[in-house]
């Protein structure tokens, strides 16, 4: 079949709507966009990967033997979460470059957001990087209660001060920036392993918490009828289900383990999101750029993918970060009952190990409490700050 | 299948020129041989009203009720009718947006309807919708580049750049620039978003277009620049359009054809012309009279239409109009004027939907007499007045014997006797258009119409002449 040449005389030899042979895009092979082939060949590396570690390796031994490198089910779950975020954040905003830019300007606004983003930009940087190079802070009575460095405490509390001793007071070192615990421990080291414990519950449990509550949510909005009823009865009984006790017997069961917290709370945890998610949907649903994705031949998932998910996002992105510091802060709690995993030094943890010793060694509690503190205050304001700057319909859009 | 595709097959000849030709000599009403692009034959669209967690069906809407009309190519056929009266339904059910419930569309000499979901895919190429709320038909988070190309992208045209060239051509061809690609909806007004919806519609390079209410939202001044925008790419590419309005001078303005609904059903279908000239069916007359016009000493023909609009889930039997027709056919035996006779039948209508409230007559008496201590005391002979009054009908009627059996029925509806009142009513005044359907049939002055009278040859009312006489 011909084509069509440019009959109307409209701008020079730009192709038009008629000159679409749409017999040929029939013929034409579907090729994935190139996109698509590296997103998925990421993630069948991934995937080799787990499968390398727990089927083929022998067991016991390291994942690779020759960097000492031994990867935790919870190390697996966190490569997922940080490519699923590469895949579907950093690479959608580097491809719509003036949308990201729109967003940038908008959220920018926003002072304390910006520098809340640079500080969590820090923490992450520094707990994804200290933990690989630092050793695990170790057991080292003699090195007890030094204080932080500018600081000085009573020469008798420190057994062995490690800095200088003058006028009856020990002076904190550079050795110990941050000072230690009561068991010697330094509190620095545990500050940064203890960003990474933190980055890690927020991160991994949001990330199947929003899979799961938007996968759920839409798809009950957009199918309704019995597949609607069936999901949401189910949330409705998932949150009755007493969440905490499951972990308190787990903890009884098997031990705390930083991995089945996660786990469980990401896995129990979705049904609030996933009714925000389904009534927004529900109403997004009923617009006419559904019916005109309908008409223009377009399938259910394209529908939910393309119109539903952006414009639900919103209320997604203020429950999220609305969730990651509640998550945060319960890992804390739950550390600081010392029902958290006794192998990760967490915050709370930490937090918890200077309970007893407030009076005399403040350090201890309060500086992960700070940590803790700002880096929950840091999501409260970007969750704010995304909110207002992913609203299209706010003032001083556009160009 | 996919040879449908393209606007040449419908003839071997170059085929812009060509079919825009054919569409100007479809508009001067030659060639009637074609074949109709599309067919509609008995559409049904029913909503079930269902009860109780297993869903039991109680009732339907029957929203849209057997309609049958033809839109021949290159022609632009209206479908005009009041709110709730199933146009729109009708729109989104022909091209299967909503499954139709019963009925066959021929598109092309196809059912549409037996397709599967491949071939509807394809289908969807041919036929493209514009809607009636530019604010809620772009998705805000969607750019008008993005949304135009969405047809393109979901029919597999997955090159980019090609996208890019066609949106910003399009964009041109309907009077916008090719740089407003890159903006969002919110960005736009409300008649460049109408724009946009055109230029998403085009980019299918459909055969035809459906626009439901495509200027109800939008300023006076910018719905003719639209209309005219329409007029102008169905004259270049030969489009077929059916445009749903309530708008009349809209109709007026574009349509070839024009089909009048009422509760679900087609009941009038012709010329616009002939249809605006020579109004046959009474609701078209009464839509008609409903035109405010210029002329400040016209003081309308007095044609209005009285009660609501019918509910879908529980039609009026027999002609649905007749619970409003200014010209509902009287019975035999009787002298009413027709007004007195409309209102009589007003007065047995509201009775029979057991609207009829003397208990709120008397308490309305009972506030404005101040003899009255409790609504007891308010005496029969005043309400029976109070109750004519209501409904404007004249004390005595001109006829005795109507006289003397509304006098009687009202008696008995004072005195709480209602269900006699009301079988007394419908022995007496029962008309055929409560019991008999019309259906569609050549009139005299060309266009098809559904009405007893046109069946009957009943000779027009003298409220008709007075419409007749604009």
């Amino acid at each position: 079949m011909s084509v069509d040449t440019d009959t109307h005389g409209s701008a020079g030899s730009r192709e038009t709507f008629e000159d679409v042979d749409w017999e040929q895009v029939d013929d034409a092979h579907r090729s994935l966009s190139l996109k698509a082939i590296i997103i998925a060949s990421i993630y069948t590396v991934f995937a080799a990967g787990v499968i390398y570690d727990y089927v083929i390796k022998t067991p016991g031994t390291d994942t690779i033997g020759t960097l000492g490198v031994n990867l935790q089910a919870l190390d697996w779950l966190y490569i997922l979460t940080l490519l699923s975020i590469l895949c579907f954040v950093v690479v959608p905003l580097y491809e719509n470059k003036r949308m990201t830019r729109y967003y940038w300007r908008q959220f920018r606004k926003n002072k304390a957001a910006v520098i809340s983003l640079i500080y969590l930009g820090i923490i992450f940087v520094i707990g994804s990087i200290g933990p690989r190079f630092l050793d695990r802070p170790t057991v080292n009575p003699s090195n007890a209660y030094q204080p932080p460095v500018f600081m000085s405490v009573e020469e008798w509390m420190p057994v062995e001060c490690a800095g200088e001793v003058s006028g009856g007071r020990c002076h904190g070192t550079w050795a110990h920036p941050l000072g230690t615990t009561h068991e010697g421990k330094d509190i620095l080291v545990s500050v940064i392993y203890g960003m990474e414990v933190s980055m890690q519950v927020g991160l991994i449990a949001a990330m199947i918490t929003i899979t799961i509550a938007a996968i759920v949510g839409v798809s009950a909005a957009y199918f309704g009828g019995w597949i609607d009823a069936v999901l949401m009865r189910y949330v409705d009984i998932q949150i009755t289900f007493p969440t905490f006790f499951l972990y308190l017997m787990v903890v009884y069961l098997y031990g705390g383990s930083l991995f089945s917290m996660i786990v469980i709370f990401g896995l129990l945890g979705w049904g609030g999101i996933a009714r925000i998610v389904r009534s927004e949907a529900l109403q997004r649903r009923e617009e006419e750029y559904v019916l005109a994705a309908k008409n223009a031949g377009a399938s259910s998932y394209w529908t939910m993918r393309r119109h539903l998910l952006p414009n639900v996002s919103n209320s997604v992105i203020t429950a999220v970060t609305l969730l990651i510091p509640g998550l945060i802060l319960f890992e804390a709690s739950l550390a600081f009952l010392g029902l958290g995993d006794p192998t990760v030094p967490s915050w709370g943890e930490v937090i918890a190990s200077g309970r007893d010793d407030l009076q005399y060694a403040w350090w201890i509690s309060t500086i992960p409490g700070v940590f803790l503190f700002f880096t929950i205050l840091a999501f409260n304001f970007i969750g704010d700050a995304l909110r207002d700057a992913l609203d299209p319909r706010s003032e001083g859009s556009g160009e | 299948m996919a040879g449908r595709m393209r606007v040449g097959n419908r003839s071997g000849q170059p085929e812009v020129v060509d079919v825009s030709n054919r569409a100007a000599d479809r508009r001067r009403g030659s060639s009637e041989s074609d074949e109709p692009l599309l067919s509609v034959q008995n559409l049904k669209k029913h909503y079930p009203i269902t009860e109780g967690i297993l869903s039991k069906e109680v009732g339907r809407v029957r929203a849209v009720d057997g309609i049958d009309f033809d839109v021949y190519p290159g022609e632009t056929v209206g479908i005009v009718g009041e709110s709730g009266c199933g146009k729109s339904t009708a729109a989104s059910s022909l091209i299967r947006l909503e499954e139709p419930t019963e009925g066959t569309v021929q598109f092309d000499g196809e059912d549409i309807t037996e397709y599967d979901s491949e071939e509807m895919k394809a289908f969807r190429r041919r036929v493209q919708m514009i809607f009636q709320d530019p604010e809620s038909s772009f998705d805000p988070r969607m750019s008008i580049g993005d949304a135009i190309a969405e047809p393109l992208t979901v029919q597999g045209l997955t090159d980019k750049g090609r996208r890019n060239e066609i949106v910003a051509d399009l964009l041109e061809r309907v009077g916008l620039s090719a740089s407003d690609a890159d903006r969002y909806p919110h960005e736009l007004s409300g008649g460049q978003k109408q724009r946009v919806g055109l230029a998403r519609a085009l980019s299918m390079n459909p055969d035809m277009i459906i626009a439901d209410e495509p200027v109800s939202a939008l300023d006076v001044s910018i719905q003719s620049e639209i209309l005219s925008l329409m007029n102008d790419l169905q004259a270049n590419f030969g489009l077929s359009i059916l445009i749903i309005s309530h708008n009349l001078a809209v109709i007026r303005q574009i349509c070839d054809r024009v089909a009048v609904m009422y509760l679900g059903e087609i009941v009038e279908l012709g010329r616009t012309d002939e249809v605006f000239a020579n109004p046959q069916h009474p609701y078209t007359r009464a839509l008609l009279a409903s035109i405010p016009t210029a002329d400040p000493n016209d003081r309308g023909m007095g044609v209005e239409l009285t009660g609501d609009v019918p509910s879908p889930s529980n039609p009026p039997s027999g002609c649905r109009f007749h619970t409003r027709c200014p010209e509902v056919i009287q019975p035999e035996g009787y002298e009413f004027d027709q007004q007195t006779w409309r209102r009589v039948m007003d007065f047995r209508q509201k009775l029979d939907d057991g609207a009829l409230n003397v208990e709120a007559i008397r308490e309305m008496l009972l506030t404005e007499v101040d003899e009255y201590e409790t609504t007891e005391e308010v005496t029969t002979a005043e309400t029976k007045v109070r109750l004519r009054d209501e409904f404007d009908i004249p004390k005595p009627l001109s006829d005795p014997q109507a006289e003397a059996v509304l006098e009687s029925a009202i008696e008995n509806i004072v005195t709480g006797n209602e269900d006699e009142a009301r079988d007394s009513l419908a022995t007496a005044f029962a008309t055929p258009c409560e019991t008999q359907s019309p259906v569609l049939e050549q009139t005299a002055s060309g266009q098809t119409a559904s009405c007893l009278r046109i069946e009957n040859e009943l000779p027009p009312t003298d409220l008709e002449q007075t419409v007749r006489s604009d």
